[in-house]
């Protein structure tokens, strides 16, 4: 339980805001993690600090780029959507072509 | 040898014909933008030991808070090392390769000089992890044209900010300044010289056309909103020159004329735009 110390030296609301900030975090990670399923990217563990995350190909396990963890809410979604034909023409993703493939089926919600 | 003596000594030995790559873009003359300030100079000056206003602080913590590269940062060092994760798996060879790792050294140098700028100013605030809040700093990186984007478009962004510090009135940050400059204008130019390789084929410049949709709005929502209440008190301690509209305005021509040059059309500068 929080004590009145931290209540009346932090401030609650500084705390109120603070615990919003790491939801909207952790909120912002899921929304990239589940936008890339749907091409065949896993979103590794963080890589640094927990800032950076790995993209791995599905697929093979492959590294196909990085991301960080402070896009907007429904930037990734947006991004992805927009990558989509980039997957399937082969521009974007892994030499493996896992992409290619899951990107044409368009397939949404694979889990790693 | 001093400690910095050492560092430009060991810079000298790692010139190439390309690198660094700012040396040509001021061979040619200044290559960034004049910056006129609307209104009257700030007449403040401060050095380091000096007290400062409780206002004045605030904002220049603010402000370094923003600029990031500090070696008690570990949110910095993180994006030194995505950085590095990036060149080993996608860039293409051993000449882009050994460029990104000049461009990981350099940044470690500005590192340690703001790190020591750190630490003048307040202790505490030398070993403070601050992650980028920029959604720019953020978005995937998937190809190697991506990452040529991020160092085009984000490092330029540096050297516009540290243009404006040159007449800055704190003065441990104005003596750094030209050269954190000079080396973020080298950085973007590393990025516009990967991007002119990768449009050098058909497929290279499809891919880097549909990817300046995704790095173009970030660019110029990298210098906030036009409106932020905060820069006049900027403006008013000398931390600052220009309003943000006005910097990103001499931005945006700047990036322009380059993408311009690379045989695309200039995005809507209004598509896509989180901050106007």
């Amino acid at each position: 339980m929080r004590s009145r110390w931290y209540t009346r030296e932090v401030g609650l609301h500084k705390w109120r805001r603070a615990v919003s900030w790491g939801m909207d975090m952790s909120a912002i990670v899921e929304e990239i993690r589940e936008a890339y399923a749907g091409v065949g990217i896993t979103l590794d563990q963080p890589a640094t600090f927990g800032t950076y995350y790995r993209l791995l190909c599905t697929g093979c396990g492959r590294m196909v780029g990085n991301v960080g963890d402070k896009l907007l809410p429904g930037m990734a979604a947006a991004i992805v959507n927009e990558q989509r034909d980039m997957y399937v023409s082969g521009l974007l993703g892994c030499p493996c072509g896992h992409q290619r493939e899951r990107a044409r089926t368009g397939n949404a919600g694979e889990q790693a | 040898m001093n400690e910095m003596d050492a560092i430009k000594d060991a810079e000298e030995r790692g010139r190439t014909d390309l690198w660094p790559f700012w040396r040509k873009a001021y061979a040619q003359g200044d290559p960034l933008p004049a910056f006129s300030s609307s209104g009257p100079r700030a007449q403040f000056s401060f050095d380091e030991g000096d007290p400062l206003p409780e206002e004045y602080k605030g904002l220049l913590l603010r402000m370094l808070r923003h600029e990031g590269e500090r070696a008690g940062n570990k949110s910095f060092l993180g994006l030194m090392a995505m950085c590095l994760d990036l060149a080993e798996t996608l860039y293409p060879g051993r000449e882009t390769k050994l460029l990104k790792s000049e461009y990981v050294a350099e940044e470690l140098k500005h590192a340690i000089m703001f790190h020591r700028l750190a630490v003048g100013l307040e202790r505490d605030f030398a070993l403070r992890d601050v992650p980028y809040a920029h959604y720019s700093f953020h978005l995937p990186r998937e190809t190697w044209a991506d990452d040529a984007y991020f160092h085009f478009f984000v490092d330029l962004n540096g050297a516009f900010h540290s243009r404006d510090w040159r007449e800055s009135s704190y003065l441990p940050l104005r003596q750094m300044a030209a050269t954190v400059e000079r080396d973020e204008v080298g950085h973007s130019e590393m990025g516009y010289y990967f991007l002119r390789q990768i449009c050098a084929e058909a497929r290279g410049k499809e891919l880097a056309r549909r990817l300046l949709a995704k790095w173009y709005p970030a660019a110029l929502d990298m210098f906030g909103r036009s409106d932020s209440p905060n820069v006049p008190k900027f403006i008013h301690w000398g931390l600052k020159t220009v309003g943000n509209a006005e910097i990103r305005e001499l931005y945006k021509g700047y990036v322009d004329r380059k993408i311009e040059a690379l045989g695309f059309d200039v995005p809507d500068e209004r598509k896509n735009r989180r901050f106007l």
